[in-house]
């Protein structure tokens, strides 16, 4: 349409600079212009017969506009563009070859398969395009999916790449085509990017080149009807027996209020199902997926949604993602102020088989005189609680049950603190008469990790303060980990509807902003109460449990005798606490799961005994493929961030791929870490399918060039002549003949006949 | 660490001072409290000396950690019950309140300042984890009270039993606790266990006569009880459910501990005896 008004492309205008080629100063031009209006101005104004003031306005008016158009055109209006110098350019065309061109939505019946489009315009040397390209510029072309190569024959294209990386097929062209010039990059994509490479510094690089991207796009902008499991978040390494709660998000078309069963399998079969109701308005909405961990090892844990009727893609339903289930025993310190009931309960039903917590106890039981057990030697803790960061640290969680903060020294208190925000571990305040503001916490480098206000008054044995409250999970506790009694969420929720009171003995303030609330507690009286809090403080995280008879729901008549609300709930809430609690070594990879071929990046953080970052570790990792084959890596500080060092490799086997690493310094061990990859086909190309117009005009806006679809695709060749890379020359191009300014005159003209014919003056 | 041993340390000193003048009240003022009959509390007495049902008993509300509790149970005789009560009630109250001073003394326990009879088949029983039952030889239990006592055992709760003599009242005892924990056995606990080791080193069970025979000198046994034992039962996970004090009375110990008559060493033993207990059932 534009086009069609002013001749040119707005690309062309945008390029061009406007000119008057007459060369006339403006001041003369001006003068002419109002020597011809003044005259008919005056004319006009003097005649008197049967026209009206107005008549005579506006016929003026339409008058100087035609002449202002003349003289306008007089003027010789035009645009200099540069322009490229014709085949002495070459302009390197892109075409995607990944596995979602094969989707059929191109075509005026939306049944075509996308590569359609390539061979119609560029696979034909007699279509229109291609001519033109052909005429004006030497065509280069590539292919690319997950790496990019020359192409010298569209019937190489198979359209089976796993993976679509834009930003290292524009850097394969522009080095390609480095030596040569070059009046742009032609990409012919989806634009459906799945790799994990940013674009920034590929755009940065053409763009400092003046090397233009014209992004060709096809496929639909969003389909009619589908279902998609957009992506799954867990935690990559749980215990053993770990509930698990994953976020899935679920996107949709054309399926709004319907119900779908997500499905949850792990490596036994079916752990999880849930029902679904899509929404109703926005295309996606998170769910929680709740299951349990069982069998040692690295699994994949697979999130589905069987297909339904008419769904654009069939295979983008399922997302697979990598757990590694872990058997090992992370150790836990539980200090208590006074022998409580909780303590033998804790030991007796909620841990006592767990082979994967170890547990140490130290309990004041009187002025002075401890009891510990549960520690690894006699040795351990043999002195009191911890007095260096190094013995503090070696646990993964901290747990305080009703102990007053006079106890610890100020160093101790700050350990207590560093324990959560330096080493990353995780810190529980139970409550009791000792604890919290009841214990003089307040004021304290562990009240500003706490997630809860401590504020006055505080109880005192004077002053008790005591409440019975019901507990249920708040809004956001209802799809946590810790709160899953039963299999499904609606189930879990009831059961805690029939739960009796705990007691709290603490008065603690409001949840502290940007800390969550996870179980709340309701009196008769219907005042809430925290129960369960936790926020993320630094590198690790801290909980505070108000109630002080948890135990109860072990004991209560109310709940029946083989109901395990009291060991699930702890369970969980140990799980939660050792979780994903970093060690001195962490191996990770970017993702964990990799196609065949891709090179795999390891990034392993190395912390001294006191937790804090060392430069000059020695990291080794040794990679075992599937098959037993080892490969050792000796891994180099990143520079760029303290405590990291990086490795990459690239696998030669399919499957699951140990990577155990090693760090040490100056002969001394600091710690080992194994992460898992897994090597596969993927199944990416099938989500996030749907043109992405935005990523591909971001590649247009960037770097000087123009997005199009396949419906104006045919002024390419035009624009790309004024793209301004390669050798150009200057050209001029005349505007006096644009078809808007002749019809711009004939209804000016026409105008006035009709007015006059309209008010009798013809 | 330190360990306190037992010869070293007097337990009772000043207890007597402490308790004159007590007067054994039911509860604190300042806390709210539920009350409540023994006649509506055990619900239907069985052929035995309940005796007068009409006073309150003390119910902790959940405020305090640790409530000394005294099991309720029906029996064929009266036993050394006050005022003719069943033999649930020897010793009671004052040995009792008289423990928790020493217990409140001796430890950091947030423990109720008095005595907390509950009858075994009252749902409430399941609040307090630690159940205190003495004169077992004339027990007589009811099936809600075997079925109750069952359940809190089974839901964690521990038995502390003690003053019962001979063979006869074992015999009945163990009658009576095999109607409760039928496929249980009872076995010797050796004093390498942790309960003889984990507040006080307990290193011989001594014989802890009742008041007459502590004062008079005379003998520690009754009827043909000449030997302490301290047996127990755990459950197939090992946990410990019930502990048996046979051929001994720690409640007159207890009881008696201000009397400048009764033989300190007996009450010193009692004390560490009971305070290991009671920690050992908190911690494990």
């Amino acid at each position: 349409m534009f086009e069609f008004f002013f001749k040119y492309s707005a690309y062309v205008y945008d390029k061009g600079e406007f000119v008057l080629a007459a060369g006339w100063p403006a001041i003369i031009a001006t003068a002419v212009l109002a020597a011809i209006a003044i005259p008919v101005i005056l004319r006009y104004s003097s005649v008197r017969g049967k026209s009206s003031r107005l008549d005579r306005s506006v016929l003026v008016t339409i008058r100087l506009c035609v002449l202002s158009i003349i003289l306008f055109l007089l003027l010789q209006p035009s645009l200099a563009v540069s322009t490229a110098v014709p085949q002495e350019n070459f302009v390197g065309i892109i075409l995607d070859d990944s596995q979602s061109m094969q989707l059929t939505d191109y075509g005026d019946e939306r049944l075509a398969p996308r590569s359609d489009f390539i061979h119609e315009l560029f696979g034909n040397e007699n279509s229109k395009l291609m001519m033109e390209l052909n005429e004006r510029f030497k065509p280069r072309f590539f292919r690319f999916s997950d790496s990019a190569e020359r192409l010298e024959d569209l019937n190489e294209l198979s359209y089976s790449g796993e993976q679509t990386r834009v930003g290292p097929a524009l850097d394969f062209a522009h080095q390609e085509l480095a030596a040569v010039p070059l009046s742009g990059l032609i990409i012919v994509t989806d634009g459906a990017d799945n790799s994990i490479d940013g674009l920034s510094a590929s755009l940065q690089s053409l763009r400092a080149n003046s090397i233009p991207v014209f992004p060709v796009g096809v496929g639909m902008e969003r389909f009619n009807r589908d279902i998609e499991l957009t992506s799954v978040e867990a935690p990559t390494t749980v215990l053993a027996g770990s509930q698990v709660s994953a976020d899935v998000v679920i996107e949709h078309k054309g399926f709004s209020g319907e119900t779908v069963l997500l499905l949850v399998e792990g490596p036994d079969g079916i752990v999880g199902t849930q029902e679904v109701e899509l929404p109703n308005q926005g295309d996606s909405t998170v769910v929680k997926a709740q299951f349990t961990t069982t069998r040692e090892g690295p699994h994949l844990y697979s999130f589905r949604i069987a297909v339904q009727d008419d769904e654009m893609v069939r295979n983008n339903n399922q997302r697979d993602i990598l757990i590694v289930v872990q058997d090992r025993q992370d150790k836990v310190l539980y200090v208590e102020g006074e022998p409580t009931n909780r303590t033998g309960f804790l030991r007796n039903f909620a841990i006592d088989d767990d082979p994967n917590l170890m547990l140490g106890v130290f309990m004041r039981m009187a002025e002075n005189k401890f009891w510990r057990a549960g520690f690894e030697s006699a040795e351990e803790l043999a002195a009191g609680f911890p007095t260096t960061r190094e013995e503090l640290f070696q646990y993964k969680a901290l747990i305080v049950g009703s102990f007053e903060a006079d106890f610890f020294t100020t160093d101790q208190r700050q350990m207590i603190h560093d324990f959560v925000s330096q080493r990353g571990g995780s810190f529980l305040m139970l409550g009791g008469r000792n604890a919290f503001g009841e214990g003089g916490w307040q004021n304290t480098p562990v009240a500003e990790i706490l997630p809860v206000e401590l504020v006055p008054p505080f109880a005192s044995a004077i002053d008790p303060f005591y409440v019975d409250v019901f507990v249920t999970p708040t809004l956001f506790g209802r799809t946590h980990p810790v709160t899953q009694m039963a299999d499904s969420l609606e189930l879990s929720l009831q059961h805690w509807q029939t739960l009796p009171p705990l007691g709290i003995v603490n008065q603690v303030g409001k949840v502290k902003p940007g800390a969550v609330s996870v179980l709340e507690g309701k009196t008769v009286n219907d005042e809430t109460h925290v129960v369960l809090a936790y926020q993320r403080f630094g590198r690790g995280k801290a909980l505070a449990f108000t109630p002080v008879n948890q135990w109860y729901w072990q004991m209560a008549f109310e709940i029946p005798l083989e109901d395990l609300t009291h060991e699930t709930l702890w369970q969980q809430i140990f799980r939660w606490l050792v979780n994903e609690v970093p060690g001195q070594v962490t191996a990770s990879t970017v993702v964990d799961r990799f196609a065949p071929g891709a090179p795999v990046t390891v990034t392993v953080g190395v912390l001294d005994d006191n937790f804090i970052e060392i430069n000059n570790a020695a990291v080794t990792a040794i990679v075992t493929s599937p098959s037993g084959q080892t490969r050792g890596l000796e891994l180099d500080w990143t520079v760029d961030t303290d405590g990291e060092y990086i490795a990459t490799f690239i696998p030669d086997e399919e499957g699951f791929h140990q990577i155990h690493v090693w760090a040490g310094r100056d002969g001394k061990a600091l710690g080992e870490d194994i992460a898992h990859v897994e090597i596969a086909k993927l199944s990416t190309e099938a989500f996030a399918a749907e043109r992405r117009s935005a990523l591909l005009a971001r590649l247009a806006q960037e770097t000087g060039g123009r997005l199009y679809s396949p419906e104006n695709v045919a002024s390419l060749p035009d624009d790309l002549r004024v793209s301004e890379g390669g050798t150009t020359v200057l050209e001029v191009k005349d505007l006096w003949d644009l078809p808007l300014i002749f019809m711009l005159l004939v209804a000016l003209v026409g105008t006035e006949w009709s007015y006059r014919k309209v008010r009798g003056l013809a | 660490m330190e360990v306190w041993r037992s010869k070293s340390f007097l337990v009772v000193a000043g207890l007597g001072v402490l308790l004159g003048g007590t007067t054994l009240a039911h509860d604190s003022p300042s806390l709210p409290r539920h009350t409540e009959t023994v006649e509506e509390a055990s619900g239907q007495a069985y052929g035995g000396y309940i005796g007068d049902r009409n006073f309150v008993i003390s119910r902790g509300n959940g405020l305090h950690e640790f409530y000394f509790t005294r099991a309720i149970y029906s029996s064929w005789s009266r036993g050394y019950g006050r005022r003719g009560r069943g033999s649930w009630a020897t010793d009671w109250p004052k040995a009792d309140v008289q423990f928790l001073w020493g217990l409140k003394r001796l430890t950091n326990i947030d423990a109720y300042d008095f005595d907390n009879p509950v009858t075994l088949d009252n749902p409430d029983l399941r609040r307090y984890p630690f159940l205190y039952m003495l004169e077992v030889g004339a027990m007589q239990l009811t099936p809600p009270e075997v079925e109750g006592l069952r359940d809190y055992l089974t839901a964690g709760g521990f038995l502390f039993v003690d003053d019962f003599w001979g063979t006869y009242e074992w015999q009945v005892f163990e009658h009576e606790i095999y109607k409760v924990l039928p496929s249980h056995e009872i076995v010797e606990l050796p004093l390498d266990h942790p309960l003889f080791s984990n507040f006080y080193v307990i290193e011989e069970i001594l014989q802890v006569p009742n008041v007459g025979n502590g004062r008079s000198g005379y003998g520690t046994w009754e009827q043909d009880g000449y030997v302490p034992h301290v047996r127990a039962i755990f459950d197939d996970d090992g946990r410990l459910l019930v502990l048996i004090n046979w051929n001994t009375d720690l409640g007159d110990a207890w009881e008696w501990a201000e009397d400048p008559w009764y033989p300190l060493t007996y009450s010193n033993f009692a004390y560490q005896m009971a305070v290991n207990a009671i920690i050992y059932a908190m911690s494990h």
